[in-house]
């Protein structure tokens, strides 16, 4: 890890190891998507992460060694799995989150109880909460996430490979044909996902039409009428576990659909797509895979 | 105080100082009770510290002014309603809470304004219920009744419809405070402070609630000036209803089965409900913090689980 470290960082962790106190000029203050302001006096080498995306973006920033405390569904990376869990990130068990003497907590602003929140900083604990809502939101979280942790090398180069690799898919995919797409993020109830969900930037990114970009709600609940009324010429869908196509068989029953006719019914594992990580990145490159197999089919 | 009445009071008090005491000493870290105790006269670590004073104890405080508070407008609830199945919640509003507190959910608002939204719900609904039964007719129990079980349902629409609209991410938050959460309480003593006041102002009143509860022909027979009374049962009853909910969410805390124990003197069952609904409540939610650590369940599945049965039981023994 010490190689990983900006110099002032590498200078101090040194300087803390042969028993001195650490210098002021290893503080560090981010932004975090609440408008807060987050201070440390010296990296974070505790770090409490109440999300399972949160958990990904600390292993993306490359502090993944510092995460002493999980939440269920903490499944990737697999040496996450390892990690004491919690509670969920609906309820979190706030006793074994002390027990386990964080000096960082990432939390999830629409994901946590707000309760919890505030009374971990009432507790006195820095609390840095996250929100991705675009690709570059997804970059500038692991950049912030690598300055709290002191793992500068490691966070900004991954945060441009994920820049980069969106931009080579973008620039690829400028040009390409439309294709009308429907996106089911649910199956019961039927939930697709609107224009400004991080799902519905990458099937632009794609060349694709999302049917409902334009539902005000971020997730909004259809019924499977509507969907056949805006006759999506392709259809993708994620599901419970990875390799589960049942949620596409409903639409087997509608033969007059294009989607059916033309066989564009598209499985995406929902692990590689609905968290706002760098795994975004390979999803998006399989979405637009199966984006360019509806287009070879015309 | 004479001293039949007395004797019950004080196991109930005892138990509640143990049930307490369970509780601050319970949790998914163990604290072992020696280190509990020094905590408590100022020494310990300083993790001891926080486990203890900054989580737990609030946490149980809450727990017993909510349990406290919901048990006595239960019994209230009964003597108004003429009714041993009433329960704080009978004339809708829970309802009302729930509705202010989702919408400020919904909004993305947290603490303190959740707090407020449903402490505004729930005293609207109480001024509804009030108003309509009220209606042009005059003022009846059983008239109460059914406009508070009508209005009830009507909330409930209104809640799955809330339920329904909203995003995904906040569903989970909107469905524990639903179910009952003592997570939610932060500062315990305004709930504390109300239960003990209101222990003291309705002790004195519960001879003429005793009359009360055998109805009111003989009740004014007796010279109780029964609808005054009457009003005041309700505003109390719901003030101390709303309050708990804003600490808690929608916990069901059943004080039937004091009343199947003790008989139905209210003097008796007033602080004795107050006592042993809080007692009731910290032990569940005892049980809610570490039946599946580290996940927590919502105090009010157990308090549910506990109380159904048990109310059956006694139900079906007596009689």
């Amino acid at each position: 890890m010490l190689n990983s470290f900006l110099l002032p960082a590498a200078l101090s962790l040194s300087l803390l190891a042969m028993g001195q106190s650490m210098p002021a000029a290893a503080k560090v203050c981010v932004t975090d998507d609440t408008g807060a302001n987050v201070c440390l006096e010296q990296p974070a080498r505790r770090i409490a992460a109440l999300s399972p995306g949160a958990t990904e973006l600390v292993w993306a920033a490359g502090a993944g060694d510092q995460v002493v405390a999980v939440v269920s569904f903490s499944d990737y990376p697999e040496e996450a799995r390892k990690v004491v869990s919690v509670g969920s990130h609906t309820r979190v068990d706030l006793e074994r989150l002390m027990q386990l003497r964080p000096d960082l907590v990432i939390g999830w602003v629409t994901g946590n109880p707000p309760e919890q929140i505030e009374a971990l900083k009432d507790l006195g604990l820095p609390v840095f909460s996250i929100e991705p809502r675009s690709f570059e939101d997804v970059s500038h979280t692991i950049e912030r996430l690598a300055t709290l942790a002191g793992t500068d090398d490691v966070g900004f180069a991954e945060a441009e490979r994920f820049r980069k690799g969106i931009a080579a898919v973008e620039r690829r995919y400028r040009d390409a044909e439309p294709v009308s797409v429907f996106y089911q993020v649910w199956d019961k109830p039927l939930m697709t996902v609107n224009d400004e969900h991080l799902i519905g930037k990458v099937i632009n990114l794609c060349g694709g039409v999302n049917v409902f970009g334009e539902l005000e709600r971020l997730v909004p609940r259809i019924s499977s009428e509507a969907v056949i009324g805006a006759n999506p010429e392709a259809i993708l869908a994620g599901g419970m576990g990875q390799e589960n196509r049942h949620w596409l068989t409903r639409w087997e029953a509608f033969p007059s659909l294009d989607a059916t006719a033309k066989n564009n019914l598209y499985f995406i594992p929902p692990s590689l797509i609905q968290r706002p990580t760098p795994r975004m990145l390979e999803g998006s490159r399989l979405f637009c895979e199966k984006l360019d197999d509806a287009r070879a089919k015309r | 105080m004479s001293r039949p009445l007395a004797m019950p009071l004080c196991i109930l008090a005892l138990a509640s100082v143990a049930a307490m005491v369970v509780s601050v000493g319970t949790g998914s870290v163990s604290v072992p009770p020696g280190d509990v105790i020094a905590v408590i006269l100022g020494d310990g670590s300083s993790l001891q510290q926080t486990l203890v004073l900054e989580l737990r104890l609030p946490r149980t405080l809450s727990a017993f002014a909510t349990g406290g508070l919901l048990a006595v407008a239960g019994a209230l609830m009964q003597v108004l309603l003429r009714n041993p199945l009433a329960d704080p919640y009978v004339l809708g509003l829970s309802g009302g809470a729930a509705v202010g507190a989702l919408l400020a959910m919904l909004a993305g608002l947290g603490g303190l304004i959740v707090s407020g939204s449903a402490f505004a719900g729930a005293l609207l609904a109480t001024l509804m219920v009030f108003g309509l039964a009220h209606g042009t007719g005059s003022w009846t129990p059983s008239r109460l009744l059914l406009t508070g079980v009508v209005v009830a349902s009507g909330w409930g629409a209104v809640i799955t419809l809330m339920l329904a609209i909203s995003p995904v991410q906040r569903l989970p938050g909107m469905l524990y405070w639903l179910m009952g959460d003592v997570s939610y309480a932060r500062s315990p003593s305004p709930g504390l402070a109300l239960l003990f006041l209101v222990c003291i102002l309705v002790v004195p009143l519960g001879r003429s609630l005793n009359v009360l509860a055998r109805g009111p022909m003989q009740a004014a027979a007796l010279g109780v000036s029964v609808r005054p009374l009457e009003w005041t049962i309700y505003v109390l009853a719901s003030l101390l209803t709303a309050t708990a909910v804003t600490m808690a969410g929608s916990i069901l805390v059943v004080p039937h089965m004091l009343r199947l124990v003790l008989g139905n003197d209210q003097r008796l069952i007033l602080p004795a409900c107050a006592l042993g609904g809080g007692a009731l409540l910290v032990l569940a939610d005892t049980l809610a913090r570490i039946v599946i650590a580290p996940e927590q369940l919502p105090v009010g599945v157990i308090t549910a689980l506990l109380g159904v049965p048990t109310f059956l039981y006694l139900l079906y023994r007596s009689r």
